[in-house]
């Protein structure tokens, strides 16, 4: 059952994270053309626009690989004297925590997408609604909670811990 | 509870989430969301986490980081370290140290290339540690000088040090980018010096690698041309006005991947590897930075920075003494935090005090890298001596921290040099922006 879902979540968070590496090639075209533009006298219209939005699908996009592959920065100053027990616990802790901000993460941003809705805000020059890249934030918010979420019960259950299995990072 | 309770409470409670290993993002967010929802409320909370969260992932300035991180990726994955390394060999590696030489200075090449410390001593240590080896070098100077000479990826520009402090305080990216040119140059002279003193010492440590012909050297540098051609788009664009710092990120990181596609040394998978890990670093970073945008205001609501310079004030210590206490303070944290992390929970707290003692926040952001260089290398958490451990397992972490302690005094020296003469750091931006 678990390593179904692993399996899945997988799928998943490689697709996510292939989404966010899309939005970074974005970044690099438009501002080379932008800037190739700028020079013949005609700079990419709505440029800006591109960027900061696609700057919100590579940020969240990669933020459940991030967590698989245990790329968030602790202080581990004090692991090795810890109990195997103890480190285990803040292990699992550590990551409903997370899982716990990321689903606040999506809330917030959902209610604020509401509003963004309802006044219909948009970006400056291209007029892309800020509405569908909060929700984009809120779908890869979530897929990364649900990492999380996998990654507590897989400590919990079979006390494995993918983010030191550097064979299977993905 | 009054605010100032409350605040203390959360750092207490922030001290103790880091020490159990909770990862740094997790605990600021834990820590400033409840200190807001318990000073002002549960709306101001969450209106804080949307709007923060959504405006620093749309930040335009943010950009630089990942493309900057790309550029460095794709360079590494192209072989121009090796290059790098090979056109600095040829110059000096026939002189007693030289191996070592070249690699702090293909270290301070390619942190033209890449804004990262980290990513630096991991390419540079591929590629230099074993030729070191070949020659006998001992390898206390050889790993020494890897982790030490990877420093300078933070200091010199592009450095994602830089893009955070800038963040943080409000301060001009490009400044920062400049003044970050003759601090890194100055120190990477000082690392090339420790060598040549140490191999001076003990000439054992260091014996010369063989003469290269003109012919060889040619070629080795001609090996080298593309990449100084990044650095004058890149560093001389922002320089010469040309870019912006943005537009200098995305120009480097597409002009290095045209280069390995033409020169066929980039394959399609390897480029989507890099770019798959350029993005889950910003993805660390960036978590941070957001964390960091909502335990600051909690800290401002709670009054704690201003206490903080209160209590530095009444100390009644002349500017500079207070400049030294604070950088001292830095040097301390920089041995149990890692250097990102420090830079984001210390900032709000000192960065007020620092600008109403009427210091140039210029100067002060690159003291503060560059103590956050040191800490990349001090005991017990020297990440950059971990990084060199993965490269070089047969070598214990005793003998790399034995190895690192002539940089890191050089390091030091730059550090007091840089506190001495302010103009060394502030000279190239006030010439061009003022």
């Amino acid at each position: 059952m678990l390593k179904t879902l692993r399996k899945w979540a997988d799928r998943l968070i490689g697709l996510s994270a292939n989404i966010g590496a899309l939005g970074l090639m974005v970044e690099v075209v438009v501002i080379l053309v932008d800037v190739t533009g700028r020079f013949f006298g005609k700079p990419l219209f709505g440029s800006q626009d591109m960027i900061t939005m696609a700057m919100v699908i590579l940020v969240f996009g990669a933020m459940a690989l991030c967590d698989r592959n245990g790329g968030h920065i602790a202080v581990d100053l004090l692991e090795p004297y810890f109990p195997r027990w103890l480190n285990r616990i803040i292990d699992i802790g550590a990551a409903l925590l997370g899982a716990l901000i990321f689903v606040f993460v999506a809330w917030a941003i959902w209610e604020s997408a509401k509003l963004s809705v309802m006044l219909n805000l948009s970006t400056n020059l291209l007029r892309l609604p800020k509405a569908w890249f909060q929700w984009a934030l809120c779908g890869f918010a979530i897929l990364t909670a649900l990492g999380m979420l996998l990654r507590a019960l897989e400590l919990t259950v079979s006390r494995r811990d993918l983010r030191r299995e550097t064979d299977t990072a993905l | 509870m009054s605010g100032e309770a409350i605040g203390l409470v959360g750092i207490i409670a922030l001290f103790v989430l880091l020490m159990l290993r909770v990862p740094v993002a997790f605990a600021m967010f834990l820590v400033g969301f409840l200190g807001i929802w318990a000073l002002n409320g549960w709306n101001a909370a969450m209106g804080l986490l949307s709007s923060e969260t959504f405006t620093l992932a749309s930040s335009p300035e943010l950009v630089v980081v990942p493309l900057f991180i790309l550029m460095g990726n794709v360079a590494s994955a192209t072989g121009m370290s090796r290059q790098l390394f090979n056109a600095a060999y040829a110059i000096v590696g026939h002189v007693r140290g030289g191996l070592a030489s070249a690699t702090v200075i293909g270290c301070g090449g390619f942190a033209a290339l890449s804004g990262s410390s980290v990513a630096s001593a991991l390419t540079m240590g591929r590629v230099s540690l074993s030729e070191m080896e070949r020659f006998k070098y001992d390898e206390r100077l050889a790993t020494g000088v890897v982790a030490a000479g990877g420093t300078l990826g933070i200091l010199i520009p592009p450095s994602t040090g830089f893009v955070i402090f800038a963040i943080l305080t409000e301060q001009s990216i490009g400044r920062l980018f400049l003044a970050g040119v003759l601090p890194g140059l100055l120190l990477l002279s000082a690392f090339v010096l420790a060598v040549t003193f140490l191999c001076w010492l003990r000439p054992g440590y260091g014996p010369p690698g063989p003469r290269t012909s003109t012919t060889e050297k040619l070629r080795a540098l001609g090996g080298a041309l593309p990449i100084l051609a990044v650095i004058v788009v890149t560093i001389g664009g922002i320089y010469g006005g040309v870019f912006s710092p943005v537009e200098a990120a995305g120009v480097g990181a597409g002009f290095v991947i045209f280069y390995g596609t033409v020169t066929r040394q980039l394959s399609l998978s390897a480029f989507w590897q890099a770019a798959r890990n350029s993005v889950v670093t910003t993805a660390t970073v960036m978590l941070i930075l957001i964390a960091a945008h909502m335990i600051n205001p909690f800290l401002a609501l709670s009054h704690i920075p201003s206490y903080v310079g209160e209590a530095l004030v009444a100390l009644d210590m002349p500017v500079l003494g207070t400049l030294l206490l604070i950088l001292l303070m830095y040097l301390v944290l920089g041995c149990f935090l890692e250097g990102f992390a420090m830079l984001v929970l210390t900032l709000p707290i000192f960065f007020p005090v620092v600008l109403s003692l009427g210091i140039d926040p210029i100067w002060f952001g690159v003291l503060v890298v560059l103590t956050l260089e040191m800490g990349l290398v001090s005991p017990p958490v020297g990440i950059n001596v971990f990084i060199v451990k993965s490269v070089a397992p047969k070598v214990s972490l005793a003998n790399i921290f034995r190895g690192v302690f002539p940089f890191w005094i050089a390091m030091l020296v730059t550090l007091m040099i840089l506190v001495a003469f302010p103009q060394v750091s502030l000279f190239l931006p006030n010439t061009m922006f003022n």
